[in-house]
This record gives C-alpha cells, structure tokens and sequence, in this order.
C-alpha cells in the first residue's frame, strides 16, 4: 500500500498546496489593486455574476489606454 | 484612469459552490478508492492509485489542455480576439501544467511496483513527459517581456504546437506498441473494462478532479486580470514619475510629427 498511500498523499497535498497559492497570490493582488486605485478603499475590480453572455462581455472589458498627461489621447 | 470594472470567469457565489462540491466529491473519492472498493484480482491494491491517475491525466489533457487551445484559437481568430481568451489561456496551461506533472508523478508510483521501474521511454511516458516541457515553455514564454498583444500572439501560437501533442498522447497506446495499457474506457471499442463500486468510484474521481480544476481555472483566471491591472497602474505611476521629472507635461519632449498634428498641422 505504500505506493498507493504516497500517490494519493502527493497528488492530494499538491493539488491543496496549489490552491493555497492561489488563494494567497489572489489576495496579494487584490490588496495592491486596492493600493493603487486612485481612491483607496474602492477596489478597481468587481466579481459580478457571469452568465455565458458575460463570459464574452469580460474579455471585452480591456483596459482602456491611459489619457496621456501632456493631451488628448489621440 | 476611468476604466469599467473587470469581471471574474464566474461569479464569487459559483465559484465557492464549485469549490466546496469539489472538496466534498475528492473526499468522496478518497473514502471510496482508499477504504470501500475491493482490490482487484490482478493489481491488488494498486488498482486504488486508478481513482485518481486518469482522473487527473484526463482534466491535464483534455480539459486544460483543450481548454488552452481552444481559447488560443478564439483570440487567434480576429473576430473573437479578446484579451479574455488570452487571460483563459494562460489560467488552462498553467493548470495543465500542474495536472501534467501529477499524471507523470502518479503513474510513476503505479509503474515501479506494476512494471518494476519509475520510468520508461514508452510513447505514451515519453509524450507526455514532452506535453509538460511544452506548457512550461509557454509559460517561460509568457514571462518574456513584450507588449501585452504580442505576447498574447505569441502565446497562443506557442500553445496551439504544445496541443499538437495531445492527440499523440491519446492514441500513442493504439498507434505503438506500448508498456502502457490502452484505455479503461476510451478505447477504440469503448467498452468498458471497470464495474460495480469500481466503476462509480472512477466516474467519481474524474467528477471530482474536473471541479477541481474548474474552481482553480477561475482563481487562476483573476489573477491573470488583476496582475494585468497592477501592471497597468506600475506603469502609469512610473510614466508619471517621468513627466514629473521632466518639469511637467509641457516639457515632456514630443516629436516632431506628433507635436505637428497636436498643433493642427500634418504631420
């Protein structure tokens, strides 16, 4: 069974270790957003609920280039 | 600096549903591949490592894998090209990656007492080992500092070679001669070779890895969104600090034809 044990052990606590990462790098991100907005407290990134429609809409959602300080965008 | 919100792949509320059903179902999994299911007339106990092997080599091939390519495909395609295929993209092979290496990781560990060694060079083993150093090389690739489009392009060319290897790994069993046995139940025949409480714990481990992957695929997927924003906001701070040193706006050095059509003229 040891075979067995480890493969399940190594697969799981993986898979567990990831997830923590993901939830860890998530919250960082988050958190510099959060810092960086113009007006902190007001976090540039909202979850709404996602149909298959929206899943669409998202991708369109690319950030707009930035005015530049010395114009118009042209 | 007024941008529309950025959306998540799912909602907050769906993603927790998927992650809770995906903790509760690999549990499940677990109990039942571990502790209820018989060992089987062959394998003995090493059929237990089965409940989640596939499972996870299924979820790296087919749906991270597919997932990938699909996506690099729609942001290829100039009608759908959106960076939301390219973000999808980057989330699929980052976990394809992880799955990948679990598949070699656990096959491992049932080929050593099965076949009697950790590695062979057999085509499925060795396909599938060059599907892992495809997705890290896009991921390598991704790291390469460009602009965000070209990047994008790059990356979905990159990830359409490294899906060229998946219809390889699949039917390497059927086209080679291989110490890798042909599918349990997607084999030419498509009969099935797995019943009773073993065939419900199987069906049960590739339920409960492709929850897993769904909930990671949507964390990963914001992340993607969020270091997108970071990076964007670095680089406004940045470009600030620069016109700022350079006494202001008006300083900043325009050229010539720019500085032309900003005036009215041609350039």
């Amino acid at each position: 069974m040891k075979y067995v044990d480890a493969g399940y052990a190594i697969a799981l606590s993986a898979l567990a270790l990831y997830a923590v990462l993901l939830v860890v790098r998530r919250r960082r991100l988050e958190r510099a957003v959060i810092t960086a907005s113009p007006d902190p407290g007001v976090p540039r990134v909202v979850e709404v609920s996602a149909g298959p429609e929206a899943l669409g809409a998202a991708g369109a959602e690319q950030p707009a280039p930035a005015p530049r300080p010395g114009g118009e965008p042209r | 600096m007024n941008r529309p919100p950025e959306r998540g792949l799912l909602s907050p509320r769906l993603i927790r549903a998927i992650g809770a059903l995906g903790l509760l179902t690999t549990a499940a999994t677990v109990w039942l591949g571990l502790w209820v299911t018989p060992p089987d007339i062959t394998q003995g106990n090493l059929v237990r490592l089965l409940y989640i092997h596939p499972a996870i080599a299924f979820v790296a091939l087919y749906v991270a894998g597919g997932l990938a390519a699909l996506s690099s495909v729609l942001y290829l395609w100039r009608r759908t090209r959106t960076m939301f295929w390219d973000r999808l993209a980057a989330a699929s092979v980052e976990l394809a990656a992880v799955f990948c290496a679990l598949t070699l990781i656990t096959g491992s560990l049932w080929g050593r007492p099965t076949w009697g060694v950790w590695w062979t060079w057999d085509a499925r083993l060795t396909s599938t080992a060059l599907l892992l150093v495809l997705l890290l090389g896009y991921m390598a690739l991704r790291r390469v500092p460009a602009e965000p489009a070209v990047r994008a392009k790059r990356c979905a060319v990159a990830a359409l070679i490294a899906a060229v290897d998946v219809p390889i790994v699949h039917f390497s069993v059927d086209w080679w001669q291989t110490l890798h046995q042909a599918g349990t139940i997607l084999n030419p025949e498509l009969d099935a070779h797995i019943h009773g409480s073993m065939a419900w714990t199987f069906l049960l481990g590739f339920i409960a890895i492709t929850l897993d992957f769904v909930w990671m695929v949507a964390m990963r997927y914001r992340i993607e969104v969020l270091a997108d924003l970071v990076g964007d906001e670095e680089l406004e701070v940045s470009l600030a600090e620069r016109w700022a040193e350079g006494g202001g706006p008006a300083a900043t050095p325009v050229p010539e034809p720019a500085a032309a059509a900003a005036e009215g003229g041609r350039p």
